[in-house]
């Protein structure tokens, strides 16, 4: 009885983060059948993750182990794929026009304070700092990706 | 685009852009501020002009975090203090 409690708990818990993170149908379509599966406890970690991953490999990953509030591994996909979410955001690139191989300031028509200004964003996005001198020779958002690759430690 | 000093200006756009996430009158307005701030002074090339310029910015730097200072000081004495009659 107590565990049902719980269980009913953490989902509503869950639940208002889950609509926060995305209109998508299908991230919650795939989340939700691995409730019954899985402990109430890791499923509150799930919901956490899919905010990171957009809907990649999330019952893969979550199924096999806990991660409580770490972050799932990075991979050239995802770290790709919230490269482009900042960028999206960001308020002087229209997304349309956006490619990964676009040049901030010859095809995006930025100049380069506003080349700064994403390098924080990105900063900002994957929690560590990136120096001037690197910083000023990153003008794709590919260079972007392949810059923390590198840094991290990725190679897949 | 090699000057020397570019480093240090962005450098400082960067310092004030961090301090700026915290202006009273929102991050946005800040930075459209700090923008055109910048750019007003976009084609000043004489290197004593510039770093009159730098200098201008690190004073603006004292003065925001000395702002900053003040206002947390100002919340901290609304909140541990008797209002003064």
């Amino acid at each position: 009885m107590a565990a049902r409690v719980l269980v009913q708990c953490v989902r509503s818990l869950a639940r208002p983060s889950l609509r926060l993170c995305s209109g998508n149908p299908a991230v919650r379509a795939a989340v939700l059948p691995s409730v019954a599966t899985h402990r109430p406890l890791s499923f509150a970690a799930d919901s956490r993750r899919t905010r990171w991953l957009g809907q990649s490999q999330i019952p893969s990953v979550g199924a096999l182990c806990r991660q409580y509030s770490d972050l799932p591994p990075l991979t050239l996909g995802n770290i790709e794929d919230r490269v482009m979410y900042v960028l999206k955001l960001y308020d002087k690139i229209s997304p349309e026009k956006l490619l990964t191989s676009s040049h901030f300031m010859k095809d995006l028509g930025l100049d380069s304070l506003d080349q700064v200004e994403i390098i924080m964003a990105m900063e900002d996005e994957f929690g560590f700092e990136i120096p001037d001198s690197d910083a000023e020779k990153l003008m794709t958002p590919e260079e972007i990706v392949q810059y923390i690759a590198d840094k991290k430690d990725v190679y897949e | 685009m090699a000057n020397p000093l570019r480093g240090e200006v962005i450098k400082l756009y960067k310092t004030l852009l961090y301090l700026g996430r915290e202006y009273p009158k929102g991050p946005i307005y800040f930075r459209e501020r700090l923008k055109s701030a910048f750019m007003k002074n976009k084609d000043v090339s004489d290197p004593e002009k510039i770093k009159q310029l730098v200098a201008k910015g690190d004073y603006v730097i004292k003065e925001l975090e000395a702002l900053y200072f003040l206002r947390k000081y100002r919340a901290m004495k609304k909140r541990y203090y008797e209002p003064e009659k």
